[in-house]
C-alpha cells in the first residue's frame, strides 16, 4: 500500500501547475514551489538546493544587482523570500494590487533570469554558515536537538547543508542544480488576490521558459531500523538539558492512519498548546520546564511561531517529542517521564471523552492554520503533493469518521515506547550519561505539596528502568555535528 | 506631497493607498466601569480574534526584587477560577477550535485567542471570569514560578537577550526599564515565594480602567457589545497608579559589555534616550522616518555594512512606542571582532549625519511609502489587525492613533527630520551596549 502511494504521488506532477485563489485581497500573494530540495542535493554538496533558493529570492538578477531590486522593492514594502526543504523549494512573494507590474517584473527576473554575482553568493554563503555555526549550534539547543534527531534518524543532511559542503559550494554548481530542478516538470506558481484578469495566465506563460526538465523527486532514503533504545548527549556550554526523542513512522498525509494519529498526537502533544496531556503532566502539574510537545509532521522554527509553515511536505515523517530545557539536575527525572507518558499513551490510548474533545477541536481549530491566503496556497500545493484534497475538509471529513478504536488502533500500529533515538543537549553530558547507564533512582522533589497520586506516579517514574548499555549512550561534542 | 504622488502616478511608479491607513471601521465603547470595547468586523469569514489588553507590564515592576513580575503575573492567569479551573477552561478553549496565548512586554499584557465565531459568548464568558475571580493556590503559584525558570533557561542560549539586559542595565539608573520584561535571573528564582504580592499585582493593575477590549473578525457589533456588558460588565474599578520613578536626564555617555562563553558572533546595540510615545508623538514618528532612512534594507548604511562590504549580518533598529521615554536603539550583528570600532563609527556617523544634512525629499517619500505599504500588506487577517493594534491600544486605547501615526508621517519634512534628530542624537544620551564571545569566561 505504502509503495503505491508514493509511486503516485511522485509522479503526480510532471508539468507545470497553476493554482490559484482570485478575491477582493488587494495583497497579490506569489508561491513558486519547485518539487525538488536537499534530497536532491549531491554527496558532498549539501546545502546547494537552500543556496540556489537564496541566490534567486535574496540576490541579483542578470539586469540588477541586489542592492538596486531592495531599492525598487522599498517602496512598494514588497518583499521575496525563500524556503528549502528536503522535497520542496519554494520562493514566495507579496506585493501590495497597486505596485504589482513594477513587482512582477522584477520577481520574474530574479527567478528566470538569476544575476550569478560573487558577491551575492559570499554573503548568503555566509549567512547560510552562520545559521549552522552560531544559529543552529549556539544559540537554540531546543532546534538543535531536533535537528540532530532528524539527522540521526534519517541519515540526512540539514537542508542549509553542512559546513565543510557550503565552503566547497561554487556558482557553477549552483546554476547546475538550478538548471537540471528548476524547471517547469517541478513546479507549480500559485496565486492570490485581486490580481487583473489574464494576469495568472501570463505568469505561467512567462514560467514555460524554464526548461521543461523531468520530475526530480527522488525517494527519501529508507530510514534504518533502530535496534535498541540509543541516546545521544550533544556537548556544549548551557544552563540547561533540552531533549527530543522519536523514531521514523511510515505515516504522512497521505496514509490512511493520518487523521487517527492527528487526532491522537493533538490529544497528546499539540504544538505549543496548553491543552495537550504532555504539556499538562510535565509543565502544569510539575513545572519541570516551559512546555513539552509531540509532533507527526517536520516542523522547524517551532520556537517561533504558533502554527506549522506549509510546502515542508516529506514522504518520510518521524514521530518525535520535544521536551524544553530542564534544570540539569531534574532531567534524568524528566526523561523518564516523557518515557512514561509515551508508553501511557501507546499501552492506554485516548478514552472516549479525549476522543470527542480532540476531534471536536481539530474539526474547528483546522481553519486558522489557513487564516492567511499565503497559507492557503501553501496547504493546496501540500494537498497535490500528498494527493488529498483541501486540508481542511479532507481533515473534518476524516475524523469525522473515526472512532477511538481507530485513533487507538492506528497509535498501537506506527507508535512505540521502545527502540527509541533520544538527543539530550547538555553542558555536564558525562553526569547525565553516568546517570542514565546507571539506572539510579531519579526522585523528584518540589518546591510545593503535590496530590497523592502525583507523587505515586512519580514513584513510579523516578525507579523506571531505562536498561541502557555503555554502547547505547554517547556523548558528542556540538561541533561534530552539521560539520 | 499630493503633488509629488501623482507625478510619481503618471510616471508609473507606486502609489499610496487610501488616506486614513486604517481602513475598518470600529465600534468604541466605554462602560461605566471604565472598560473599553473596541469591534473590528471584518470579512475574513467564521473567525474571531479576541485580544484583552491590558495596560500593565514590565513598567510596573516598581518594587526591588519584582523585576518579571508582570510577566510572570500573565502565567498565573492561566490558573484559573472557582468556576473555570484550568482544565475546564482548557476543554472551553478546545470546544471553539481556539488557538490561546499571551504575551507581555514593558507596559502591557495581552491574552488573545482566535477562534471560530461560534465560539464567541462562551469565550468572552471565561475571559470575563478569570479578570474578575482569578483564584489559584500557592501550590499552583509555586509550580508556576518553575515554568518561567525554564522560559529563562530557554531563552538563555540567545546572547541577544542578555546584551538587551546589559544595555538597559546600563542606560537606566532609577525607572523600571532597567530591567527587561523577563527580569533578572535572582528575582525569577525568588518568584516562588512572592504568592501574597501576586495577589496584590492582580488587585492594583488587573482593573477595568487598564483593559481594552479589541474583538475583531466575523461578528455582529451590537451583539458583541451586549455580550460583553453581560459578562464584562460587573466587574469593578479600583486601578491603582504605580509610582514609576523617573529617569534623571542623562549626562554622558554609556558603555556596557558582555562576556559571553559559547561562539557567537560579535553583537552591538545603541541605545539613544528618545521621549514616551505620547509625550511627542511627532517626534516619535519622525524617529521612525529616520529609522527607515539610516537602518532601512535601502539605506546607505545597510547597503555599505551588509551588502557591498558584508561587515555586518544585522542591522536594524528604531524607535520603539513606549509608555515613558526608551531609547531608539540600533541592533547590530558584526562577522567579525575586528571590524566593531569601524561599524559603530559608522552607525554613529550615520546618525550624526541627520544633524547637519537634510534628507533626500525622494527617500523620504519612498520611506513613507515603506511605511504605509507595510501595514497595508500586514492585514491579512482578523487576528493580524487585532496583533497591529495592541501596541497602540496599550498606550492611547484607540485604534485613531494609528491613523494620527501615519498622518504624522505624511506632514513631515526634510527639516523636521533634522531637527529632530538634533536634538536626540547626542553623545549624552547614547549607551552602548557589545557582547563578544570570550573563550576563557565562565
Amino acid at each position: 500500500m505504502r509503495a503505491l502511494v508514493l509511486l503516485f504521488s511522485a509522479l503526480a506532477l510532471q508539468a507545470m501547475e497553476l493554482v490559484t485563489l482570485p478575491g477582493q485581497s488587494p495583497i497579490i500573494n506569489f508561491r513558486f514551489v519547485f518539487r525538488c530540495g536537499s534530497l536532491n542535493d549531491l554527496k558532498g554538496k549539501e546545502g546547494t538546493a537552500a543556496l540556489t533558493a537564496a541566490m534567486l529570492a535574496r540576490g541579483g538578477s542578470q539586469s540588477t544587482p541586489y542592492s538596486d531590486i531592495i531599492e525598487k522593492f522599498y517602496p512598494m514594502a514588497a518583499s521575496v523570500g525563500d524556503q528549502t526543504d528536503q522535497e520542496m523549494l519554494t520562493i514566495s512573494g507579496v506585493t501590495h494590487v497597486d505596485n504589482l507590474e513594477a513587482y512582477y517584473s522584477t520577481l520574474r527576473d530574479m527567478l528566470l533570469k538569476p544575476g550569478w554575482r560573487p558577491e551575492d553568493l559570499k554573503r548568503l554563503r555566509d549567512d547560510q554558515l552562520t545559521s549552522l555555526r552560531v544559529s543552529l549550534r549556539q544559540q537554540n539547543d531546543e532546534e538543535l536537538g531536533k535537528e540532530v534527531l532528524y539527522n540521526i534518524l534519517l541519515g540526512t543532511a540539514h537542508p542549509n547543508g553542512t559546513v565543510s559542503s557550503l565552503e566547497k559550494l561554487t556558482l557553477a554548481d549552483l546554476q547546475a542544480f538550478y538548471k537540471q530542478h528548476l524547471t517547469q516538470a517541478n513546479l507549480t506558481i500559485a496565486l492570490a488576490g485581486k490580481y487583473p484578469e489574464g494576469f495568472a495566465e501570463r505568469v505561467k506563460k512567462d514560467f514555460s521558459q524554464l526548461p521543461a526538465g523531468k520530475p526530480s523527486a527522488v525517494n527519501p532514503p529508507a530510514p534504518k531500523p533502530i535496534p535498541q533504545t540509543r541516546v545521544t548527549i550533544v556537548k556544549k556550554q548551557t544552563r540547561a538539558v533540552a531533549f527530543s526523542l522519536g523514531f521514523p513512522i511510515p505515516v504522512n498525509r497521505s496514509h490512511p492512519d493520518f487523521p487517527a494519529l492527528l487526532v491522537a498526537n493533538t490529544w497528546f502533544g499539540p504544538h505549543r498548546s496548553s491543552a495537550g496531556n504532555l504539556y499538562q503532566r510535565m509543565r502544569e502539574i510539575r513545572g519541570l520546564n516551559y512546555g513539552d510537545y509531540s509532533y507527526i509532521e517536520y516542523f522547524p522554527r517551532g520556537m517561533f511561531q504558533f502554527e506549522p509553515d506549509p510546502n515542508l511536505a516529506r514522504r518520510q515523517q518521524i514521530f518525535q517529542m520535544w521536551i524544553r530545557p530542564v534544570e540539569p539536575q531534574t532531567a534524568h527525572f524528566t526523561l523518564r517521564l516523557a518515557l512514561h507518558e509515551l508508553e501511557r499513551l501507546v499501552e492506554k490510548g485516548l478514552t472516549e471523552s479525549d476522543f470527542e474533545d480532540t476531534r471536536s477541536f481539530l474539526s474547528r481549530g483546522v481553519n486558522l492554520l489557513l487564516k492567511t491566503k499565503a497559507n492557503e496556497l501553501g496547504y493546496r500545493i501540500d494537498s497535490q503533493f500528498y494527493s488529498i484534497g483541501e486540508y481542511p475538509e479532507y481533515i473534518r471529513n476524516a475524523v469525522a469518521k473515526l472512532t477511538v478504536e481507530d485513533v487507538n488502533k492506528a497509535v498501537k500500529k506506527h507508535l512505540r515506547k521502545d527502540r527509541l533515538e533520544i538527543v539530550a543537549v547538555a553542558e555536564d553530558a558525562e553526569a547525565l550519561q553516568k546517570a542514565l547507564l546507571s539506572d539510579a533512582p531519579s526522585p523528584m522533589t518540589y518546591n510545593s505539596p503535590k496530590l497523592a497520586d502525583i507523587l505515586e506516579e512519580d514513584k513510579l517514574v523516578s525507579t523506571r528502568k531505562l536498561g541502557l548499555k555503555p554502547a547505547q549512550v554517547r556523548i558528542v561534542p556540538v561541533d561534530r555535528f552539521f560539520q | 506631497m499630493r503633488t509629488l504622488l501623482t507625478l510619481l502616478l503618471a510616471a508609473g511608479a507606486y502609489a499610496a493607498p487610501p488616506s486614513k491607513i486604517f481602513p475598518y471601521g470600529y465600534d468604541l465603547h466605554d462602560f461605566p466601569n471604565g472598560l473599553r470595547l473596541i469591534t473590528i468586523p471584518t470579512d475574513f469569514p467564521n473567525i474571531v480574534s479576541f485580544y484583552t489588553v491590558v495596560s500593565v507590564g514590565s513598567r510596573h515592576e516598581v518594587e526591588s526584587g519584582k523585576s518579571g513580575f508582570a510577566h510572570f503575573f500573565e502565567h498565573c492567569m492561566f490558573r484559573g477560577t472557582k468556576r473555570f479551573p484550568p482544565q475546564k477552561w482548557e476543554a472551553v478553549m478546545k470546544a471553539a477550535g481556539a488557538a490561546n496565548n499571551a504575551y507581555t512586554s514593558d507596559d502591557l499584557t495581552v491574552y488573545h485567542a482566535t477562534f471560530d465565531k461560534a465560539g464567541l459568548e462562551s469565550i468572552i464568558d471565561l475571559e470575563a471570569d478569570r479578570f474578575q475571580n482569578l483564584e489559584y493556590s500557592e501550590n499552583a503559584f509555586r509550580t508556576e514560578a518553575l515554568a518561567v525558570n525554564g522560559e529563562y533557561n530557554k531563552n538563555s542560549t540567545e546572547p541577544a537577550n542578555q546584551l538587551e539586559e546589559k544595555l538597559r542595565d546600563t542606560a537606566y539608573d532609577r525607572h523600571t526599564y532597567k530591567h527587561t520584561t523577563m527580569g533578572f535571573l535572582a528575582d525569577i528564582k525568588d518568584m516562588p515565594n512572592q504568592y501574597e504580592y501576586s495577589k496584590q499585582f492582580f488587585n492594583r493593575f488587573y482593573r477595568p480602567e487598564n483593559t481594552t477590549l479589541v474583538i475583531v473578525g466575523d461578528v455582529d457589533q451590537k451583539q458583541v457589545r451586549s455580550m460583553v456588558e453581560k459578562y464584562w460588565g460587573p466587574w469593578k474599578k479600583g486601578a491603582v497608579k504605580p509610582q514609576i520613578p523617573v529617569e534623571p536626564p542623562q549626562t554622558a555617555e554609556r558603555k556596557g559589555h558582555v562576556d559571553w562563553p559559547t561562539p557567537t558572533l560579535p553583537w552591538m546595540m545603541i541605545g539613544y534616550k528618545v521621549p514616551a510615545f505620547t509625550e511627542n508623538m511627532r517626534d516619535s514618528a519622525a524617529l521612525d522616518l529616520i529609522a527607515s532612512l539610516a537602518l532601512g534594507q535601502n539605506s546607505p548604511l545597510y547597503k555599505k555594512l551588509v551588502i557591498d562590504e558584508q561587515k555586518n549580518d544585522v542591522l536594524q533598529g528604531g524607535y520603539q512606542n513606549h509608555a515613558d521615554p526608551y531609547m531608539f536603539i540600533v541592533y547590530s550583528r558584526v562577522k567579525n571582532d575586528a571590524d566593531m570600532p569601524a561599524v559603530q563609527d559608522a552607525i554613529i556617523s550615520t546618525l550624526n549625519g541627520f544633524k547637519d544634512t537634510l534628507v533626500d525629499a525622494k527617500r523620504l517619500e519612498a520611506v513613507k511609502s515603506n511605511l504605509r505599504y507595510s501595514f497595508a500588506l500586514g492585514l491579512d487577517n482578523s487576528e493580524a489587525i487585532a496583533e497591529n493594534l495592541a501596541n497602540y491600544i496599550a498606550l492611547t486605547r484607540t485604534p485613531e492613533t494609528l491613523n494620527q501615526v501615519y498622518d504624522l508621517y505624511a506632514s513631515l519634512t526634510p527639516e523636521d527630520l533634522r531637527e529632530v534628530a538634533r536634538k536626540y542624537f547626542v553623545a549624552s544620551g547614547r549607551t552602548v551596549a557589545t557582547l563578544a564571545h570570550k573563550k576563557e569566561a565562565k
